[in-house]
């Protein structure tokens, strides 16, 4: 019988090796287009799709759940934009949060918690990212997924070397092709970043929403953190919510940049009537100083390095051994939210806006931001 | 000593002892020192992040998959011989003028999309046998391709590390022409002349021309340049023309490259490319490698402690780190230098002195693509010794001094910043 040369037996064996890793791999990776139940509470009248009112996005992974809190009683709008960035997780369990527990008492409401669907079903290479993160709440521990800055590459690829922004020709990095915040005002025949940058700019338009809150996080050292950015239209809204949440924490109001374009708070201010405000907490997760990264990371915001880096003046917010907690990220965004309702009142001409009763920011930070969550089922 | 130290040292430990001890390949080397480096820092063996790292250079590795095809095709089709015939009629007179125009053909490639690897491989590789033909030893003509293409990477308009730096830190890509063209065009010419020039001063046509083919371009005509001329007519209309729709760099070398097979020799496309293919894969591993090697750095906290460590030792070993611990990450990834290590350097910078923050920006860039030299990644370094056949130390330390001068310039650039703020405007 002829013997099997060995190059050919050692090739068979990592053959074998590589299609097992494929599938097992492929398990993994496509467990991320598993959605994380959020559960409708008692203020959501309606969930519609962001195809609602950009049809082009039907049947894509960029169509998104938008949940409509409507209180009945008329009065002012307000859109929330949780999910931008799937890596930022303050924003998207604010807007979990808001879906779950909030109960308008004036005005409607939107909350869109996946603003980019598709990043959540990726991570971003060299930044080994846990997949998931878990937040304990009174009924049980529930897992979210933490994903990318960008649209899935599975989705929208390959990138040009240049990104060049439609409606300004600014030129960015072309790793920012599929940054939705970098998409707007979007484009209808555009990619799908874009497209899902024009899908919420149309329900803005349609639905004459008054303020448009886009929740994000940034690194430590990042420059613009624990910052309301606003459009000059909505400078003087964010100003009233600074007076009136700077005795719970320290916040800063910035003006959007009129250079730095594709951001919500420049382009949804300029291209729709829209108030835009952008808000940025603090997220070790997200930084470059971070030590090793995983779920407990992203949810205590410990970070021994970070720590280190405080007492060197290499970062820009108090940092200490206690960290940033999420339940403190998310009870910052989640205050500032009640005020701009509550002040648009002052400032605003479309009528109340009453987002009920919400936890202060000492009770979300006593209770954990878990307690505002649904039960685990 | 902090575990995530241990894991660092543990995971260059086996990469060397793999590389060095057992002669293993690069590729190879790295994804053992990942695969213990996770193993030290708790994480077991974690094949989902060991296979996203590969996924680091997916782009880089078609655009070289496609560009090693093109080259091929125009090796083969004999446009490369009729090219170097003709510059060297044309420009033999006039050494140094050659030599900067043939500096800025090489770079031109890499100015246009922000890649040595495309400069290396395209321009790069129709350069190389000009000026082994004028007689430049291979080595210091593997240097000149090398640094040509990494200061096309560095020079304006593109300039990906000084564009993800600046998206670090929320800084529109404005402004960055006039300091990016400082540092890079006088740091090319004396590259260029000091590697080059003392062998071409008195240059014999006659001998010139015993080595140069000049019927192939007599026989074809213009046509066998179409592939080249497409290639760059692709490159720069994408680039002037950003909001047609982009075909991308891989598209384009692949269009150039089909255009190729009809305009010059007939040959076998299979069995040319299977070749070529088969001499780049090494270096498509490396990536492979590198990114897992980078992945797990980041897992087990490794990463953040070198960046954390280089901010703790104050403002003078910020300024000292810039020019040796940011080039030398290339020898990981350059833009993974300008993202990781540029943007809090750039911060810290800004925020404790008065410079010019886009010509401090614009110097931390050209200091990452420097990176692309660092053995063992080393995109420029590596490809431009394949051109002209030789093993990558020796083209490396022909690029000693042409290094040295890029970091003083850089040097000269970053403490005087205030100066040139014109540069900016």
């Amino acid at each position: 019988m002829k013997k099997i040369p060995k190059h050919i037996i050692t090739a068979s064996i990592l053959c074998v090796f590589v299609v097992a890793a494929v599938i097992y791999l492929a398990i993994v990776f496509r467990s991320a287009k598993q959605e994380e139940p959020i559960y409708a509470g008692p203020g959501v009248t309606e969930v519609r799709k962001l195809s609602y009112w950009f049809p082009g996005l039907a049947n894509t992974s960029g169509d998104t759940d938008v949940y409509i809190l409507d209180s009945g009683v008329p009065g002012a709008s307000m859109l929330v934009l949780g999910g931008t960035h799937p890596n930022e997780p303050s924003g998207f369990i604010s807007a979990v949060m808001l879906v779950e527990y909030c109960r308008p008492k004036a005005g409607t409401l939107y909350v869109i918690p996946r603003a980019n669907n598709s990043a959540f079903t990726c991570t971003d290479p060299q930044e080994a990212a846990p997949m998931k993160f878990y937040i304990d709440t009174d009924g049980g521990t529930r897992a979210f997924r933490f994903g990318s800055r960008a649209t899935n590459p599975i989705d929208q690829w390959p990138d040009s070397e240049v990104y060049v922004h439609a409606s300004s020709g600014q030129k960015l990095s072309g790793s920012e092709t599929r940054n939705l915040n970098r998409a707007y005002p979007g484009r209808e025949d555009g990619n799908l970043t874009e497209k899902i940058a024009y899908g919420i700019t149309t329900l803005i338009r349609n639905e004459d929403i008054e303020i448009t809150v886009d929740l994000h996080e940034a690194s430590p050292e990042y420059t613009t953190v624990n910052a309301i950015v606003a459009h000059e239209d909505a400078l003087e809204l964010a100003a009233l919510t600074l007076w009136e949440v700077e005795d719970s924490f320290q916040i800063s109001v910035e003006k959007s940049p009129t250079n730095l374009h594709g951001l919500t708070h420049r382009e949804l201010g300029d291209f729709t009537d829209t108030w835009a405000l952008l808000m940025e907490t603090a997220n070790p997760s997200q930084g470059r100083l971070h030590g090793r990264i995983d779920s407990d990371l992203v949810v205590s915001g410990k970070d021994k390095f970070y720590t280190r880096a405080a007492t060197y003046g290499a970062v820009t917010v108090p940092y200490t051994e206690s960290g940033i907690s999420l339940s403190e990220r998310c009870a910052r965004h989640i205050t500032c939210l009640v005020q701009f309702a509550q002040q648009y009142a002052f400032v605003g001409s479309e009528g109340d806006l009453d987002l009920g009763d919400m936890p202060t920011y000492r009770q979300i930070l006593e209770n954990g931001i878990g307690h505002y969550l649904a039960d685990a089922q | 000593m902090d575990i995530e130290l241990v894991c660092l040292l543990s995971m260059l430990a086996v990469f060397l002892l793999a590389n060095l001890l057992l002669k293993l390949p690069v590729s190879i080397s790295m994804i053992l020192g990942a695969i213990v480096g996770a193993l030290v820092g708790g994480q077991g063996i974690p094949v989902r992040h060991l296979f996203e790292g590969t996924f680091t250079y997916i782009d880089t590795i078609l655009i070289i998959s496609t560009a090693m095809l093109f080259m091929t095709v125009i090796q083969e089709s004999g446009a490369l011989e009729a090219l170097n015939a003709f510059i060297v009629t044309k420009f033999y007179k006039v050494p140094a003028l050659m030599l900067i125009f043939l500096m800025l053909v090489i770079m031109f490639p890499g100015m246009i999309t922000g890649s040595s690897t495309a400069a290396v491989l395209s321009a790069g590789a129709l350069v190389a046998p000009v000026l082994l033909l004028i007689g430049i030893p291979k080595e210091k003509a593997g240097a000149i391709i090398a640094i040509g293409a990494i200061m096309g990477m560095a020079a304006p308009p593109i300039n990906i590390p000084a564009m993800l730096i600046g998206g670090g830190v929320d800084m529109p890509y404005i402004g960055f022409d006039g300091p990016l063209f400082l540092l890079t065009i006088p740091c090319a010419i004396f590259a260029v002349l000091f590697l080059g020039l003392k062998y071409c001063k008195n240059l014999d046509i006659e001998k010139l021309k015993d080595g140069l083919d000049t019927e192939i371009g007599k026989k074809y005509g213009f046509k066998l340049y179409i592939p080249i001329i497409v290639l760059f007519v692709l490159l720069v209309v994408s680039k002037a023309f950003p909001k047609f729709p982009q075909l991308g760099t891989c598209l384009i070398f692949l269009i150039s490259a089909v255009v190729g097979l009809f305009t010059g020799k007939r040959f076998n496309f299979w069995e040319k490319s299977l070749s070529a293919m088969e001499t780049t894969i090494p270096v498509l591993a490396k990536l492979m490698g590198v990114g897992m090697f980078i992945q797990v750095l980041t897992l087990v906290g490794a990463r953040g402690w070198i960046v954390v460590s280089c901010l703790g030792l104050g403002m003078v070993f910020v300024y000292i780190a810039t020019f040796t611990i940011m080039p030398g990450f290339g020898a990981i990834s350059s833009y993974g230098a300008a993202s990781v290590i540029g943007v809090p350097f750039l911060l810290v910078i800004i925020q404790n002195t008065s410079c010019n923050d886009i010509i401090v920006a614009a110097v931390l860039a050209f200091t990452c693509c420097l990176g692309d030299l660092m053995p063992p990644t080393a995109l420029a370094g590596n490809y431009a010794a394949q051109i002209v056949g030789l093993k990558y130390k020796k083209v490396l330390v022909c690029c000693v001094i042409p290094f040295l001068v890029c970091i003083a310039v850089a040097v000269a650039v970053i403490f005087n910043t205030n100066a040139l703020a014109f540069l900016t405007k």
